[in-house]
């Protein structure tokens, strides 16, 4: 990768941070008429803008065609949906029904409050699935939120200062990306195990802080979206540096923060290796750790009353996230932060 | 060793050299906090487990030091070289047909040439939102060769016997599971970098009156080559490192996956339930090592091979 493409890849994410190049093009446009303006037909559309897609007779293709293809979205789309359709389905049968009937159809009785209610409790000693809820909210808000904030301050630091070894420091950072984590996670826990971190929420959400990704896409994101200028405006003007951050920067930093913030959540969120090997009291577990062990039971220690909790368990482990996602959308819909790595 | 060369060179700078280096001196501050983390929590552990690995704890004697002793067990080991080969296999079946699969949908929503390619594009991303172990829960109820609904459909077709969890079909449905997971993000990052092909040079190849699959094949994909090159590096980097499916899929007593299935099997099985803590710490860097190799490698022969820096 020669400097020169780096650069002009990344004045392309200066275009629009966050949206999509066509949508920005498409807001400038309409700016007459406001923000909400376009959530109306033609935006549903299509995602993109009529006047920036090439309409498809251009390309010699037939209406026809498009309706072959939105057919194979769809099917693709059925096969994306139907473990989703299938756990919120079983998650109101009872344990004989989620074997016994149909596994796409509901069957009665109708059991899903009596399922929610058994995540309150704990049912055979091994843990409360409430609990872990928590554990695993706590542990992705304070390592994802941590992740993102020495993330924003290092990413700041390499994209505007040149201090001795910066470059050096940055290329380690970089390296880092390759080291796998499974090769770092039995490390972490014999590292542990010397100085009592095992069973410890720190050792979870401390190494869930450190993400030389987060820290790449803030570097790329200052690059192109903080002007030096604004900052040596700032710097004359007598302003410490620690103020030009937080009132300067930061600001103009929010979307690149989100993108990080969303991917580390989602990151800790679903974390399995990690908690697995260092927690050994079910108190601690995070709900990946739970629903594994829960799982494991059900089918090797002849506990089935623990199916349906599976079930529900694992449905109520993905709404929160599907629904983060789904407020957040304009973050990762564009993809040109996760796909800033490529340019 | 350069160090000492700049401390005699700075005297000699300007003022206002002098003041921007103080300045930028201060940016060091700013590195500082994740850099401790970093630290401690990445390279202090790899330390470790480098150390870890050239002793050996005796029943009688202690810990000794061994040298390259657990290196020539691992390196000799059956179980975690049959571990590698699979899941380079895995890898070499599960990132080319993913990548294909969503290079195509990508394609389809950048033209625009099928209709709701915004509801379709979330829908699409939605797993990535579910964790490895949900995703690996709910796929083995489906597949489960009992009473899973894909078994019974498999039957309605005419297709009788199939066991999803025989030792034949285990690694396919395991690729299938984790197509079903990544497809969606590697998507949208596809189509972003389509999106960022130039107007005008899509349009210069109509007005040449070029086939649509040729503006693909020979316009679109050499631009959006960076990008791909990025998703096969992050994706055998992962695939390499195959553990959370594998693991579920055993609970639901599947005597296809043996405890070494995957070399991050082999580390978690030698290191956690039989607590050679040693040998884990060395297969845990011979792993490290070969992956790093392998992405490395598959990154230089790729721009070698594609002359697109």
């Amino acid at each position: 990768m020669s400097p020169a493409t780096t650069v002009e890849s990344h004045s392309q994410n200066a275009q629009a941070p966050g949206e999509s190049p066509s949508r920005r093009g498409w807001w400038l446009r309409g700016a007459g008429g406001g923000g909400r303006r376009g959530r109306g037909r033609r935006r549903a559309a299509d995602d993109g803008v009529p006047e920036d897609v090439i309409p498809i007779e251009m390309y010699g293709l037939k209406r026809g065609t498009t309706t072959v293809l939105t057919v194979v979205c769809a099917l693709f789309a059925l096969f994306t949906l139907a473990p989703i359709a299938w756990i919120v389905i079983n998650s109101t049968k009872t344990q004989a029904n989620i074997f016994e009937t149909f596994g796409f159809w509901f069957a009665r009785p109708f059991a899903l409050f009596h399922n929610f209610a058994l995540l309150g409790q704990n049912v055979d000693g091994y843990g409360t699935y409430i609990q872990w809820l928590g554990n695993t909210a706590l542990y992705a808000v304070l390592g994802g939120g941590g992740a993102t904030a020495l993330a924003a301050f290092a990413g700041y630091g390499f994209a505007r200062f040149s201090f001795r070894g910066s470059r050096s420091l940055f290329y380690l950072v970089i390296a880092a990306l390759l080291v796998p984590i499974s090769a770092i996670t039995l490390p972490l826990y014999l590292t542990y195990a010397k100085v009592h971190l095992i069973n410890s929420i720190w050792g979870m959400i401390l190494p869930s802080m450190v993400s030389p990704v987060g820290v790449y896409l803030m570097r790329v994101f200052v690059e192109v979206s903080v002007p030096r200028e604004l900052i040596d405006a700032a710097r004359l003007d007598g302003a410490s540096e620690l103020r030009i951050f937080f009132r300067l920067a930061l600001p103009l930093m929010v979307p690149g923060l989100m993108t990080v913030l969303l991917l580390s959540v989602v990151g800790v969120w679903n974390n399995y290796f990690l908690p697995l090997i260092i927690f050994s009291q079910n108190r601690l577990y995070p709900l990946t750790v739970g629903i594994g062990l829960w799982a494991q039971r059900a089918q090797n220690s002849g506990n089935a009353e623990l199916f349906p909790m599976v079930v529900i368990g694992g449905l109520v482990t993905i709404i929160p996230l599907v629904a983060l996602f789904l407020v957040l959308q304009r973050y990762w819909r564009s993809g040109l932060l996760l796909g800033s790595i490529a340019n | 060793m350069r160090a000492p060369a700049a401390r005699v060179a700075r005297p000699g700078r300007s003022r206002q050299s002098a003041w921007i280096h103080r300045r930028d001196r201060r940016g060091l501050w700013f590195v500082v906090p994740f850099l401790v983390a970093f630290l401690l929590f990445m390279i202090a552990p790899l330390g470790y487990a480098i150390y870890t690995s050239l002793y050996t704890s005796r029943i009688i004697g202690g810990t000794v030091f061994s040298g390259g002793a657990n290196y020539t067990t691992t390196l000799q080991s059956g179980a975690f070289w049959s571990g590698t080969e699979r899941v380079i296999i895995y890898a070499a079946i599960q990132i080319p047909v993913m990548l294909a699969i969503a290079f195509f949908f990508a394609t389809i929503f950048d033209l625009g040439v099928a209709k709701w390619g915004r509801l379709f594009r979330t829908i699409f991303f939605i797993p990535f939102a579910v964790p490895a172990v949900v995703g690996a829960v709910m796929w083995a109820f489906l597949l489960e060769p009992q009473f899973g609904p894909f078994v019974h459909a498999a039957n309605g077709i005419g297709l009788h016997n199939v066991n999803f969890f025989s030792s034949n079909l285990m690694l396919p449905s395991i690729i299938v599971i984790v197509i079903w997971e990544w497809t969606g993000y590697n998507m949208v990052i596809l189509y972003t970098a389509l999106k960022s092909v130039p107007r005008d040079v899509v349009e210069a190849a109509i007005l040449d009156d070029t086939p649509l699959w040729k503006i693909i094949v020979r316009v679109k994909l050499p631009l959006v080559r960076p990008a791909i090159v990025l998703l096969v590096f992050l994706n055998l980097i992962g695939a390499l490192q195959l553990f959370t499916e594998p693991l579920i899929l055993q609970y639901f007593q599947t005597s296809a996956i043996s405890v070494n299935y995957t070399p991050v099997l082999y580390i978690y099985n030698t290191g956690i339930a039989g607590a050679q803590y040693n040998l884990a710490a060395a297969a845990a860097v011979v792993l490290g090592l070969v992956i790093v190799v392998i992405s490395v490698g598959s990154l230089a022969f790729r721009r070698s091979r594609g002359g697109v820096s």
